[in-house]
């Protein structure tokens, strides 16, 4: 192949219009030194040495590391799973416990307020003296009966 | 996916993963490390294996997001561009004067090449090294095919200008 198709080839690849063929061409071409170069050709003849001496390295494969794939493999995901059960429990612990105290405080802080203690004071006192009201009255009528029956049988002055 | 499955198909492209991962990493221990992770990757995902139709271009994929996000986590350096002039092949059929004067070139290259912008680079790496065709590319960058087109132009002409500025001519 004489320079001019190969200068030809060069434009192409540089304005990004070559196939993969005519880029193998450039890289066999560009593989073996050219003395005379015409000077378009030299340009690009350091580039095409670096990708055929790049395309030609032998690459050792890297070593296959046998892996045992134990069922153990993903103990992160497990114990993730674990982390989560264990933090929702630990929170609805917390929560219940918190609930209590609530109520216990709630409960303390009625027993000592002293309007509250009053009032719930006044209240038992009340239910009970309406209570002894009620035993009250049926005495006086049973008293009134008493009366009533003395009169009728005449023992009355 | 059956463990055959996996051993004829995906195993022997190791090789190409661990080239493509070295290229994006710069040394070999993350390489090794990035291959494997990215055949466990695979051999995890392998109810995915059906539905696809490259599979050569999947593991690519995978092994360059693993490649990437290695150098994001870490604010991995790549390794020194001078360490590794030390491993260019020697040409032993040339005078001692010609080859260091052939690898000087090489590496200015090569370092024209490597300070391309990582999407750059693996475009051009893929098609002028290894030879892919843009599909092949579009498959293995998940990008369209003509963003391949127009980032391999883009790439190619910043390759130009950047040897154009360093003089660097003939072999």
């Amino acid at each position: 192949m004489d320079y001019k198709e190969i200068t030809v080839l060069v434009e192409k690849y540089w304005e990004g219009e070559t196939t993969l063929e005519e880029e193998a061409v450039l890289r066999d071409f560009f593989s073996t030194p050219h003395p005379a170069l015409p000077e378009a050709l030299q340009e690009a003849a350091p580039l095409f040495g670096y990708f055929h001496r790049e395309a030609e390295k032998v690459w050792d494969a890297p070593p296959v590391k046998v892996v045992k794939l134990s069922p153990w493999r993903h103990w992160m995901k497990y114990a993730a799973v674990i982390m989560v059960a264990v933090g929702i429990g630990y929170a609805l612990k917390q929560h219940q416990q918190r609930e209590q105290q609530v109520l216990v405080a709630l409960q303390q802080q009625e027993m000592n307020d002293p309007q509250k203690a009053l009032d719930e004071t006044k209240k038992a006192l009340q239910l009970l003296a309406k209570n002894l009201h009620k035993g009250t009255s049926k005495m006086q009528q049973l008293s009134y009966f008493n009366e009533a029956t003395a009169v009728v049988e005449g023992k009355e002055d | 996916m059956s463990l055959d499955r996996f051993l004829t198909q995906v195993v022997p492209v190791r090789q190409k993963l661990y080239r493509f991962a070295f290229r994006l990493l710069g040394n070999e221990e993350d390489a090794q490390d990035i291959t494997q992770d990215a055949l466990m990757k695979v051999w995890d995902m392998q109810e995915k294996m059906a539905e696809l139709q490259n599979m050569e271009a999947w593991c690519m994929r995978i092994t360059r997001n693993l490649a990437l996000d290695k150098i994001k986590s870490r604010k991995y350096r790549m390794s020194d561009e001078l360490d590794r002039a030390g491993e260019l092949p020697a040409t032993h059929q040339k005078s001692p004067h010609a080859v260091t004067e052939q690898n000087d070139v090489m590496e200015k290259v090569h370092v024209a090449i490597n300070g391309l912008p990582e999407k750059y680079r693996t475009i051009l790496q893929l098609r002028d090294i290894d030879g892919h065709s843009y599909q092949e590319i579009a498959d293995i960058l998940d990008i369209d095919m003509n963003d391949v087109k127009v980032n391999l132009h883009r790439a190619r002409k910043t390759v130009r200008e950047k040897l154009q500025n360093l003089q660097v001519y003939g072999l």
